[in-house]
């Protein structure tokens, strides 16, 4: 499974469209999820059309602001088409009927095409409406298992407290050993500064280095909760403690000032 | 950063009038970046009359879906441009699937409509400032970044696309571009 800090590193080349598709696929599910790296994509997008804005303009010819306008409006701009064409006729009644044909066929086609781009924006709202259900019974499943850990009578509960750092801090983590999954509550932390992001560690007997459990920010309530898979062996884990990091997490703590920290 | 250099890029949104059905507002956005467009639309497809269609039917979609536009997320111009460079690429790719790819002779129509690698001094002299801005932004970037990001931008190609025809790793090619698009945004957040 990829990082956060992977699945950022995608954002660039998805926007510009580069990314390979197994990429693209993965980091997509993330920004369902994701509001920070949603954000990063926008941003990237508006950057990749500055090589747009670097090209030397060329004004479209007159013909095509008439085509669409008359579009919006059936009449005025759809004369100007007509009458430039006129010039080409030999006679002024054929001309006419010629105008009237010309007019009503470029009407019907471009209401045509203002129909098909309803139609598709139409269904761009279903598949939106489509994801969102599927974002909410993602949720939903993952609500589901987090209650059936919280209630599991297996479930381990271990406290982590305030340290030096923020001494009414507090987190609960409630442990699944046989899933191999926890989910941890958060309580009274300093809201994260902008560009950074509080990170959780595992402290491992079987490894010298800590490892990653995930990257939360904390709003200005000072709670937050993160869900925890594919966890070591509960014997294989010594510790539990919280850094403030840079935005979207790191491969090993940059420091030692622990927010919350606990034994198990 | 010049103060001018800052309200040339100020945001002057349109679009929340157009998606009202405001079509006097939809005329000023016309005009306002059309050209950007057309422009844009002429260096991917290479044919005025693809772009002209592609053009037409950028901003019945603009007017059509101007309500989903969040100008938080960016602006209208970037906005247009998605969308432009999106249905551009489809066309161009469309193109090629059918192997009605354009040949050298419609590189050489492109070129007649001045967005030529190399400007003169009169082109220069004509540059609006919002857009030597963005020339400025562009020309900090290594030409092997900028290659690679235009190769992917223009042509639509992949990562490993260009890495084939660059004829490099795709390691190398990857790193190349997210460095490149790194530099665009820290650029974009200048000129905010």
């Amino acid at each position: 499974m990829m990082t956060h800090e992977q699945l950022e590193s995608i954002a660039p080349l998805d926007a510009i469209g580069a990314a390979a598709a197994e990429e693209a696929s993965a980091f997509h599910a993330h920004l369902v999820s994701c509001a920070s790296c949603r954000r990063v994509r926008d941003e990237y997008e508006e950057a990749s059309t500055l090589l747009a804005r670097d090209l030397d303009p060329v004004a479209p010819p007159p013909e095509v602001r008439a085509r669409i306008f008359s579009a919006l409006d059936g009449s005025g701009e759809g004369g100007k088409v007509v009458d430039a064409r006129d010039r080409f006729q030999s006679s002024r009644w054929w001309t006419a009927a010629a105008v009237v044909f010309l007019a009503l066929w470029g009407w019907r086609e471009l209401s045509v095409r203002v129909g098909r781009e309803k139609d598709n924006s139409r269904e761009a709202e279903i598949r939106h409406m489509a994801e969102e259900n599927q974002l909410l019974t993602a949720r939903n499943e993952k609500l589901s298992a987090e209650i059936a850990a919280l209630a599991s009578q297996d479930t381990r509960t271990i406290a982590l407290t305030g340290q030096q750092v923020s001494p009414s801090a507090s987190a609960r983590v409630f442990l699944e050993p046989q899933q191999r999954r926890a989910v941890v509550f958060f309580y009274n932390l300093p809201a994260n500064p902008a560009g950074k992001s509080y990170q959780l560690w595992i402290l491992r007997g079987d490894q010298p280095k800590p490892q990653s459990a995930g990257v939360f920010d904390v709003t200005q309530s000072g709670g937050a909760s993160i869900s925890i898979e594919n966890l070591p062996l509960a014997t294989e884990i010594k510790g539990l403690a919280v850094t403030l990091e840079p935005k979207g997490g790191v491969a090993q703590p940059t420091n030692t000032n622990f927010f919350v920290a606990g034994n198990t | 950063m010049t103060a001018a250099m800052n309200t040339s890029f100020e945001p002057s949104s349109l679009l929340p009038a157009v998606a009202l059905g405001d079509v006097s507002a939809f005329e000023r956005l016309y005009d306002r970046h059309s050209s950007t467009l057309y422009a844009l639309l002429l260096r991917i497809l290479a044919n005025p009359d693809d772009a002209q269609e592609v053009l037409q039917e950028t901003f019945v979609k603009a007017w059509t879906n101007a309500k989903m536009f969040d100008s938080v997320r960016g602006s209208d111009v970037a906005w247009l441009i998605s969308i432009a460079r999106s249905r551009g690429i489809d066309r161009l790719r469309s193109r090629k699937i059918r192997g009605d790819r354009e040949d050298e002779a419609g590189r050489e129509v492109s070129s007649s409509f001045g967005f030529v690698e190399k400007r003169t001094g009169a082109d220069d002299a004509i540059q609006s400032e919002e857009r030597l801005a963005v020339r400025g932004a562009l020309a900090e970037l290594p030409e092997a970044q900028r290659a690679a990001l235009a190769l992917a931008y223009f042509e639509g190609l992949s990562q490993s696309e260009i890495a084939e025809k660059l004829g490099e790793p795709l390691g190398t090619i990857k790193t190349r571009m997210q460095l490149g698009m790194k530099k665009l945004r820290e650029s974009l957040k200048a000129f905010r």
